[in-house]
């Protein structure tokens, strides 16, 4: 499988996230897969404006040239992708969601009915799956864990994914690997 | 009362969160006394702090914005990390959230909203309720009738607010109707807003035979 690893970790002091990311693609390419990690800290990924010229102007192409073009690229021809962030203020990094939010040139502005919600029509023939690394802040509880997984679940709906796992790096990469190598 | 409004649309005073602000400002400024301010996320990316300052000197605090993957925008998530350092603080000001999104249904809404409640409670405010509504890409293109009914709720529900400082529930469901819709109404609304909004958009632009193009296709 080609497997992309999101590390939307913004903080560089924090180098066990990081390093956990390592041992993870590392375990994955023993397993035969071919991984890219994109570090998000180190990458220039413009906050997404709403210009929506990516679906009436440019289809398929953000008006930004920006590192966003490569993570388009490395998203979608993938067949599964780990996103990766510590939990901040409750959810995941705003690195992440701005590098997210930057993903929607993959997708077609049409709507269409899935299973009695309007939701936006693929763009592309297949997808990733996707799955969730985190790590906890000290406050977070069952609830937290409970709204972001819901919010992940639905954005699955939007890219035609189907979210495989949300896990934490407290858990061996070992495990995280397998569990990603069983899809 | 003296309120602020952070409008994290990344579209800025253009957005349809501003259109929706504006009716909800009018309303609520109809009682003597009341103020609101409006600050901008876009405008302040660089310079997240001067939100920051606002929010701590705020008398109550309206955060909106537009939903992007099923949630708050990046540069939203940003200003929100930003506050971090005021969690839990003795006097922070109450605060609500006005969350809208393209789709014709508010139901998607209700998981943002959810976190952004639960937010509340981590900073130690007093959450005093959201306004929550779909059907709102492209409102200045949408048929008056649709929108004009919309703008009179956010304006009823501005003015109930400024008059006894909560957002009233009854008029928070008549707003966000439909919450969920029928698959007969879907048949209709889908085809409708495909060409109404997008199809228009596309031929404007000379790209409707690029509509579906994959450039990334691997």
């Amino acid at each position: 499988m080609k497997i992309a690893i999101i590390n939307g970790n913004p903080r560089e002091s924090d180098q066990a996230f990081d390093g956990y990311l390592e041992t993870l693609a590392a375990s994955l390419g023993d397993m035969d897969h071919e991984v890219t990690v994109h570090g998000l800290r180190g990458m220039q990924i413009i906050p997404c404006r709403g210009c929506f010229d990516c679906w009436v102007k440019t289809p398929g192409i953000c008006r930004f040239k920006d590192d966003a073009v490569e993570l388009c690229k490395s998203y979608i021809s993938s067949n599964f992708v780990v996103l990766a962030s510590p939990v901040i203020m409750g959810y995941t990094s705003a690195l992440l969601k701005n590098a997210m939010d930057r993903l929607i040139p993959l997708i077609h502005p049409y709507l269409r009915d899935e299973h009695g919600e309007v939701h936006h029509l693929p763009r592309y023939d297949a997808y990733p799956l996707m799955g969730l690394l985190l790590s906890p802040e000290p406050s977070t509880d069952r609830e937290d864990v409970e709204i972001i997984t819901d919010i992940y679940r639905r954005a699955c709906i939007n890219v035609m994914s189907e979210l495989k796992f949300v896990e934490f790096s407290e858990k061996p990469a070992r495990e995280v690997a397998n569990a990603i190598n069983n899809n | 009362m003296r309120l602020t409004i952070i409008n994290g649309s990344p579209r800025g005073e253009a957005s349809n969160t501003g259109a929706l602000f504006s009716h909800f400002i009018r309303g609520f400024e109809e009682t003597s006394g009341n103020r609101a301010e409006v600050l901008y996320i876009i405008k302040n990316l660089k310079t997240l702090n001067v939100l920051v300052d606002a929010f701590r000197t705020a008398e109550a605090v309206l955060l909106g914005f537009p939903l992007y993957v099923d949630t708050m925008p990046g540069s939203f998530k940003m200003f929100l990390e930003a506050l971090e350092p005021l969690a839990g603080r003795d006097n922070n000001p109450p605060m609500g959230f006005l969350i809208q999104n393209g789709f014709p249904e508010t139901y998607h809404n209700r998981f943002a909203a959810r976190y952004m409640e639960k937010f509340a409670k981590r900073m130690g405010c007093r959450c005093f309720g959201s306004i929550l509504k779909g059907g709102c890409e492209g409102l200045s293109i949408q048929p008056a009738f649709l929108t004009e009914k919309y703008f009179t709720y956010l304006y009823e529900i501005g003015k109930a607010f400024g008059e006894r400082g909560v957002l009233d529930e009854r008029l928070l469901e008549k707003l966000a109707q439909p919450e969920h819709l029928t698959s007969e109404n879907i048949a209709q609304v889908v085809p409708f807003v495909n060409k109404a909004l997008w199809d228009s958009q596309l031929e404007a632009n000379g790209a409707l035979e690029k509509s579906f193009d994959r450039p990334y296709q691997p």
